[in-house]
This record gives C-alpha cells, structure tokens and sequence, in this order.
C-alpha cells in the first residue's frame, strides 16, 4: 500500500491572467497555475483561510473582479509517497511525472492535479471522486513491494 | 519444438523476427485465406498491412493480420474461409457463378417471397466472410487512458522520427505511434540504421515513442484514439503529423489476386527481413527506382529474377501464379514464372490526413511525398515538426488491364463496377455503397484511389463524382474489445453522506455518476413523511456554481431566458438552459447573492457541461465574470415537509420564518453551528429549505437535522420518494420526461421564457418554432390502472404518444404521469389509452395547484 491520507489545504484565485501573473503568491502555498485565469493555492488544512484573505487583499488592488475562496472541501488529497511512487503513478496516469512541480491531467480515469515534491507525489481531485482514486491508487500499489 | 507455434495440426517453426506470415510460408503455406464472396485463393500480397489476404484466427481471434503479427512460440494460428478447408474448398463453385451473383445481388434476390430472405441470410451468411466471431469467449476488458500531446505523430518511419525529434527539441511534448516495431518493415540496412538514429535523437530529446500501437482515426480536436497491445489510448493532441507512409500501388489485371503475386517491398521485406524467398522464379514488373534493389533483394534470396518494364496484361495460374503476360515496348510477352513481383508506383497511406483538417494534421514523407528518397522524407518530417507541409503529390494511378479485382476485401472486380456503371451509380460515393468497394477491412487502402479514378474517368461532366470517398475511421483495422476498451470501469462520485446512508439502511444506486439512496427502505412511508411531517435528502449532487465578476449579471443575462437583470440580492428564480436551437438543456435555479455575485444551481447530471458551457460564452463574449464550479466543494441537504421550519428552528438562531425567508428567497443561515446558504425551494411540493453546506460539515449537520427532526418523525427519502412527489407537483425530470429536441412550449415551460427580454440564448429559434403550433407536447395524464413508464398512448387505435413518467399517488389517490403526445394543428388527444388502461389528459401539478404548501 503506497496510498496515504495528506490532508492539504486548497485557495483558488480567479483573476484577469496580469494579476495572477504579478501576484506575490504566499511563502506558506505552492502556487499551481491551472488556466490564464485561474490559480489553485495549496498550503496547510489551518492556513487556507487566512492566506485566502491574503492574496485576495493583493489580486483586488490590480483587478477589482478578483474571486479567491477558500476551496478546501472541493479536492480530496491522496499522497503517493512510498520509494516506488513513480511506479505506482505510472500504473494510473499517462502524465510524465517529473522530479519535481505542478501538472494536471488524468489519473485513475478522473481529471486530477498532480503536484511532486521531496516527499512523493500529490494527487488533488474532487472531492467526490476520492473513494473512487483511493480505491485505485491502493490497487496500483498493491503488487509493488 | 519449444519454439514452434501450432498450425491446423501441425507445428511450424517460428525464426527470429518472423511474422506470423513469413513463419507460415517458410512452412509451405500458400493460401492462407479465401475471398469474401468467390472464394479466390488469397496468399501474402502487400506484407504491411494493408491488404486483407492474409488474414488468419491467431488463438481464437478472427481477422488478425498475419504479415503484421510478431510470431511466437505456443501461437494457435489456423485459417477461416472455406469448406471444407481453405485448401480445397467448395464453395470456390460460386467464382464460376459471376453472371448468377452480380455486384449486390443479395438486393436483388430471394425478395418474394419475403419469407425465403430468411432462409437466403442465412445460406449466405455462412458461405461468406473471412472469420467467425469467438462466441462464448469472455471479453478482454482493456483500460482506456486520456494522454495529452502537444504533438501526435502516427507512423515511426523515417519521416515521423524526423519530426518527434525536431518537435520535441523544442520542448514540446511529442508521442510517436507506430503499428509495428521501429525499423521492422524496411529491408534495407541504410534505412533501418536512419530509423535507429532518429528513434535515439528523439527519445533524448523527451519524445515517447509507443511501439505496436495502431492510430485508428482522427476526429476533432484533434483527437485520436490509438490501440495499444494492452490499452486504448484516447489522445488529445495539439497537432498530429501523419507520417503513415505509402502503399504501393496496387494493379487491376486478370490474375492479379492470385497467390504468388507480391507487391514489391512486400516480397522484399519476405526475402531481406525473413529469409523466406516468395518463389523460385519471379517476374518483376517495375516502373519506379526501387525496381533494382528489390531484384537484388529477392536475388540474394536465391531466386532467378527477370526484371521488366511494361504494364502487365494478365496473371495466369490456378492454384498459384505459372506465368505473367506483360505488355512491354517490344509488345507482349509471356514469361513463365511462379512469383509476379509488383513496383508501380505509390498510393499514400492518407486516411487520416484526410480524416482532419489542416489545422488538425500535417503530413510527412511518402504520404505526402509518395517514394521520397530518406533524405526527403527527413526534410519532410522536421519541416512539420515546425508546421509547414508538402502539398500532397497525387501519385499517377496504374492502368487498368481488362479486368481483374479493384477491392481485394469485398471481391469487386473492375467489370462489376463497369456493370453498375451501367445500371447508373454515376459517382465514387454512390459506387461505393452499391459495391462496397473500400468497405472492407482495407477501408480503401488499397482500392480507394483506384475507385475514385474509375469514376473520375467516366463522369468528365461532373467533377465531384470523381473524388475520393470520404475517409473515415477506422483508418486500420481493430477488435470490437478494442472499441469498448474503458467500459468496465465504473467511476462513483460519492457526496459526503454516503456512509451515513448506509448506516441507515439506504440503498445506493447509481445515479448518472453519482451513488445516491433509492430508498431507505419503505418508499411510501417516506413519501408520507414528507407530505405530513418532515424529510431528509441528501442533494449534494446538484451543480453549483459561484458566478462573479462586473459581468457576471451581464452573463447570466444573456445566457438565461428569465430575467436576471433586477434580480434582488436574497431572491432566486427558476430558470431553464437553452440551446441555441431552442432546446432546453438544463433547468436550475439562480439566486443572486449581492456584490454582483450569483449562485446557479442545476441538475445533478449536468455540472461538466454546464461549466464548459459558461466557460466558453465568458471567452466568447471577453466578459470580465469569473466561474467557481461548488459542485464538489458544497454538500446540500434538503429539509422539507410541513414541520420542516420547526426541525430547523431548533438548530439556528436565524430568522426563517415566512416573513424574513419566504419562498424562493436564500439567506445565509447557521444550523448547528455549520453555515448554510438556506434556499427556499420546492421541487417536492412542500415547504422546504435546501441547506447548502461547506462539504466536510455534512455529516454532522445530517446528524443534528435527524436528531432536531426525531419528535416529528423526520424521515431521510431517496430517489424513488423524490420521483413520485416531484412528479404529484407536474416537474418533469429532463433526459427521462424530454426529448432531445424539446424547446419550453412543448413541456409547459414557456412561463419561464421572458419574451419582452432583448436577447438570450435560442431566443430567435424560440421566436420561429413559437410561430407554429408544436407538434408535440408533454402533458399531464391520469391513468385507470397501475403505473408503467414507456408505454405507448393510443388514441382511436394508432399511437400518439409516450408515457414518459407515471407513479401511484396516494396524495391524489390516483395514477398519475406525464407523457409526450403527436398533435395536429395544435390540437391535440384528449381520451387515451396508456397501454391497456384508460387515460385522460389533465392538467398539471397534480398535487396543491394553487402552491399554497410551497409558500407557508
């Protein structure tokens, strides 16, 4: 079983594509930019909100329409994060893991948000798909030792 | 003998490198199939997979090419077509029958009596075809995966090696699909050593190269699907290069399906790749450069060789080819031989160049530039790479001879086509459907452009008759397991109340993508419960979407057909989605919030497209609004029934008595302590409040709701309760009680359509179809019997109509439904019968005409 439970939490920012471009994004998020207009915010469960607050303080003074929530409850977290992780993946997804960052695409057949760091591999989906990938990653992992 | 595969009884030994084809003809085999109507001997012809004549069942499966499947040890392999076996086969009878079984006589034929059609189908259906379907075998179920590229290039020749590499130096990502292996199908070591050099630049360069992977179409997007040994992958690219290479030309002449009559680097790929010479004495017909080297080829391979130009007039030979007449400069001549060795020219592998559009696919090498030398074909591949491409070069067709098959696949000769000619199917299009010509597994590979050149030669006074067939996929061959890949998996969406409803003994079905409660266990008492006390439902599932922005009224204002503009912050309107035809594709609610923002909210089904429509009309119009899909990020709970005001009260401190929340208004309240936007809604017919809730507070509102409601009797209902009291109240479910071509005064909507707006989507397409009266309407029924959903109506003895939705309603104490009926001029049946049972149109809701439950 390479299948953890990561809790994360989640801001999304909507934002003319020039504000998201000059944001000073937060030092406690990991930006991932999922369209021109939209940013994804992924930090710790306690500090969605306040960092929420934050950057929506900073994206109204250049762009007025700016829309940052709190979106935790909309992604489910699933950490893949044993030695064999990469394998793991390779067995849901035809994404090109890299060593390291943010990439979106399909997992276990749902669409997904993949963030890689030091300690494995990160896969955010809806929520309501988290049994559903739960279920697969375990299953990927399940004959790798 | 570890190394042999098995072959009707006997074993044949499998080399190195061998194809399932070469391993069979080293062994002596000859004929390997027989032709789908005259049952013609059918041997190796082209060895790259283009032709049908070496179809065999390789362990159980039908039609699988032999000269592209990698031979191994254990294989099953054994030949199909004929009767009593392929080597002696009597129904070989019916090739001496040409005038009894004209092109498409099974039209002609066995019409009258009626009755003998069934008896004829099923003579001819077991004395044609090339396979038997594996009946009883349980289907291999292959994953389907999405891959994203922003380059796709079909084919791992010279060519598209060029372009992955070129493509993928620049950082883009680039995936390389070619049916075989690498380097397998050239012969000769100057191309296989460039293929190797290629493949290693553009592996280093990042590109993902897919061996045996087989491109089966093009559709918009562009979008291929692509068929791997173990998978189906649906790839969305950028761009696709199609470097799929040529085929060589094939030649309509008498004879020319005879076994022993080779296309050129099919005969050489035998001869150079698997040692295996085609024949001891061959007639090589050329006309192109590569003439010499195949000669040499099939030389060194230990066979004589007489090379000569000319058009060849005939193939002779029975069993197999014993001699060729060939037309040259000095006149004819006859030339004994057992093999007839074709290099005529070229006919480009452009199915799926033809498929796309410019923008979609780019062509490179030999299917652009039919015959190209490496070095052309590598200029070719990295000019694509960069999005220039040749213009296609229309390789001269060879001529016919006086007769001989055009489509190898479906057996249709050159005097069939001449015949329906005759009869007057003046157009490639038209003979192609009358003959089936390029129908078959080839899907006009190999006989396409001879077909549109038979027509385009006779029909001078119509350009157009001329032209190619349309292209369509599958541009290769494919299992019927290969097209279903992905649908054994089953994905459920889950809301956070799942568990909850299983611990209360709800029974979860699913629901479009979602897993919800049917029922909790007794469907009637649940019903009740809502009517006379209080219940729960779990309405998750509904789309939800935060609309923001200084153009979001503007958006919704234009999109919408009720009137946004003017909408009060704390008040929602129901609202219908049009289609731009005027169809209605979605309905929900639309609740504005304040500050500019709004709330919409629609069926569970529809959020996906419902997001992507609102995505593209913000681009389409450059509005400043931005779009929040909720759907995943907020439960919904909805509490309805008369006591359902009391139940809350219970949990809140707010205001949500009638005065301050009246229906259809929103609030944001706190219920047990989590915060809710509470809509004032109605789909049951009861007083209700549907609490929208931050997602991972859903379970313990749940609980406190079923705690708060205990003295009332609270009952959580599922979908079956829901489906009897929305319909008691007239709602119509869409999908189950609309048709796809329903627009608002066909389902009694037009209530929700404010004409007096100056615009909104389909709002032209209403103004015409509303000029008219609609021939079709959905209507409120009463029926005298018991319910049943999807019967007919009839009236006077012919069927008018549909029941759509129908239910036993103890609230009206009678069956109720809804169904669609045909009209005429506007008039429409009154007194029915709903199958059997008696029915009479009524008006709808059923159930509190008046609303007055809805408002207290």
């Amino acid at each position: 079983m390479s299948e953890t439970d990561r809790r994360v939490g989640v801001v999304t920012a909507c934002a003319g594509a020039n504000a998201l471009d000059a944001l000073v994004v937060p030092g406690r998020a990991t930006p991932c930019r999922i369209a021109e207009d939209e940013l994804l915010l992924i930090c710790e469960p306690d500090l969605a909100r306040e960092i929420a607050r934050e950057v929506e303080t900073r994206l109204t003074v250049v762009d007025g329409d700016a829309l940052v929530r709190d979106t935790t409850d909309a992604w489910a977290a699933v950490a893949i994060d044993d030695a064999h992780a990469g394998r793991t993946f390779a067995r849901l997804s035809r994404l090109p893991l890299p060593d390291r960052g943010f990439l979106q695409g399909e997992v276990a057949h749902v669409p997904a948000k993949v963030l890689v760091d030091g300690d494995g591999v990160l896969v955010l989906v809806p929520s309501a798909l988290e049994d559903h990938v739960r279920s697969r990653v375990a299953a990927a992992g399940e004959d790798i030792p | 003998m570890g190394d042999d595969l098995r072959f009707e009884g006997t074993r044949v030994a499998v080399e190195a490198g061998d194809t399932v084809a070469s391993a069979l003809y080293r062994s002596g085999v000859r004929t390997f199939t027989r032709s789908l109507k005259y049952h013609r001997r059918r041997g190796p012809y082209c060895l790259t997979g283009d032709c049908p004549n070496c179809l065999v069942n390789v362990d159980g499966e039908p039609g699988v090419r032999a000269c592209t499947t990698v031979a191994s040890p254990g294989q099953v392999v054994r030949r199909e077509a004929g009767w009593p076996s392929p080597d002696h086969d009597l129904l070989n009878v019916t090739d001496h029958l040409h005038p009894l079984m004209p092109v498409s006589f099974y039209s002609k034929t066995f019409i009258r009596p009626r009755s003998a059609w069934r008896w004829a189908e099923r003579v001819i259906r077991r004395a044609t075809g090339i396979g038997r379907l594996p009946m009883g075998r349980a289907p291999r179920l292959r994953p389907a995966t999405t891959l994203h590229a922003d380059v796709l290039v079909v084919g791992g020749g010279v060519a598209g090696l060029a372009a992955a590499a070129e493509a993928a130096s620049d950082g883009r990502r680039v995936v390389v699909v070619d049916e075989g292996r690498l380097g397998e199908k050239p012969w000769d070591p100057v191309t296989i050593e460039r293929i190797e050099s290629l493949a290693a630049s553009a592996r280093a360069a990042g590109a993902e190269i897919l061996e045996r992977h087989t491109a089966v179409g093009l559709y918009e997007g562009p979008f291929v699907p692509v068929v791997g040994p173990d998978e189906t992958l649906h790839v969305e690219a950028g761009r696709v290069i199609a470097a799929t290479g040529a085929v060589e030309a094939h030649a309509v002449f008498p004879g020319n399906d005879l076994p022993g009559v080779f296309l050129a680097r099919g005969a050489a790929r035998l001869a150079g790749r698997h040692g295996v010479a085609p024949g001891r004495r061959a007639a090589l017909v050329t006309t192109t450069d590569e003439g010499a080297s195949t000669a040499s080829v099939l030389r060194d391979a230990g066979m004589e060789v007489e090379a000569i130009e000319g058009s060849v007039v005939a193939a002779e030979g029975r069993r197999r080819v014993r001699a060729v007449v060939v037309d040259t400069v000095t006149g004819p001549r006859r030339i004994a031989c057992d093999t007839l060795v074709l290099s005529l020219g070229w006919a480009p592998r452009d199915a799926l160049l033809r498929m796309g559009t410019d923008d979609e696919v780019l062509g490179a090498g030999d299917v652009v530039i039919p015959g190209c030398s490496i070095e052309a074909a590598e200029e070719s591949g990295r000019r694509a790479a960069r999005g220039q491409t040749d213009p296609p070069v229309d390789a001269p067709i060879v001529p016919f001879a006086s007769d001989g098959y055009v489509c190898l696949c479906e057996d249709v000769s050159l005097h069939d086509l001449e015949r329906s000619w005759a009869e007057g199917w003046r157009s490639s299009e038209i003979l192609k459907r009358y003959t089936t010509t390029t129908m078959g597994p080839c899907q006009g590979a190999v006989c396409g452009r001879l077909l549109a050149s038979f027509a385009g030669a006779r029909a001078d006074a119509v350009a157009t008759r001329g032209t190619r067939t349309t292209a369509r996929p599958p541009a290769r061959p494919l299992a019927l397991e290969d097209l279903a890949a992905g649908v054994d998996e089953v994905i459920e969406r889950r809301t956070s109340l799942h568990e909850r409803h299983l611990e209360l003994g709800g029974r979860p079905i699913h629901s479009g993508a979602w897993m919800r409660p049917s029922t909790f266990g007794d469907v009637r008492e649940e019903i009740r419960s809502v009517r006379e006390r209080v219940g729960l439902m779990d309405v998750g599932t509904l789309a939800k979407f935060l609309v923001a922005g200084r153009d979001a009224e503007e958006l919704l204002d234009r999109i919408l057909p009720t009137r946004v503009r003017g909408l009060a912050p704390g008040r929602s309107r129901y609202a219908i989605v049009l289609s731009e035809a005027g169809y209605v594709v979605d309905d929900g609610l639309i609740a504005a919030l304040g500050d500019g923002r709004f709330f919409l909210c629609t069926t569970s089904g529809g959020a996906a497209s419902m997001e992507a429509w609102l995505r593209d009309r913000i681009d389409r119009w450059a509005l400043h609004a931005h779009l929040l899909d909720q759907t995943s990020e907020l439960g919904a709970i909805l509490v309805a029934g008369p006591t359902a005001r009391s139940v809350l009260e219970r949990l809140t401190e707010d205001d949500v008595s009638a005065t301050t929340l009246p229906h259809m208004a929103h609030a944001r309240i706190t219920v047990a302590g989590v915060r809710c936007r509470a809509l004032r809604v109605g789909f049951v017919g009861e007083l209700g409040f549907e609490l929208h809730h931050p997602r991972s507070r859903g379970p313990e509102l749940y609980d406190a709701l079923l705690e708060a409601g205990r003295t009332e009797g609270v009952q959580p209902f599922g979908l079956d309760a829901l489906d009897v009291l929305r319909l008691e109240k007239g709602h119509i479910y869409l999908g189950q009680d609309t048709l796809p071509d329903d627009h608002p005064e066909k389902l009694g909507l037009s209530w929700a359509v404010d004409g007096d707006k100056e615009d909104f989507v389909g709002k032209h397409a209403l103004e015409r179809m509303f000029a008219i009266p609609p021939e079709r309407k959905l209507v409120g029924l009463r029926i005298e019997g018991a319910p049943a959903r999807g019967i007919p109506l009839s009236s006077g003895g012919r069927v008018v109509g549909r029941v759509t939705s129908a239910a036993r309603s103890d609230a009206v104490g009678a069956t109720v439904g809804l169904g669609w009926l045909r009209g005429n001029d506007g008039t429409f049946p009154t007194d029915l019968r709903a199958g059997d049972a008696v029915a009479r149109v009524v008006p709808t809701p059923f159930y509190d005409p008046e609303g007055e439950r809805l408002r207290v």
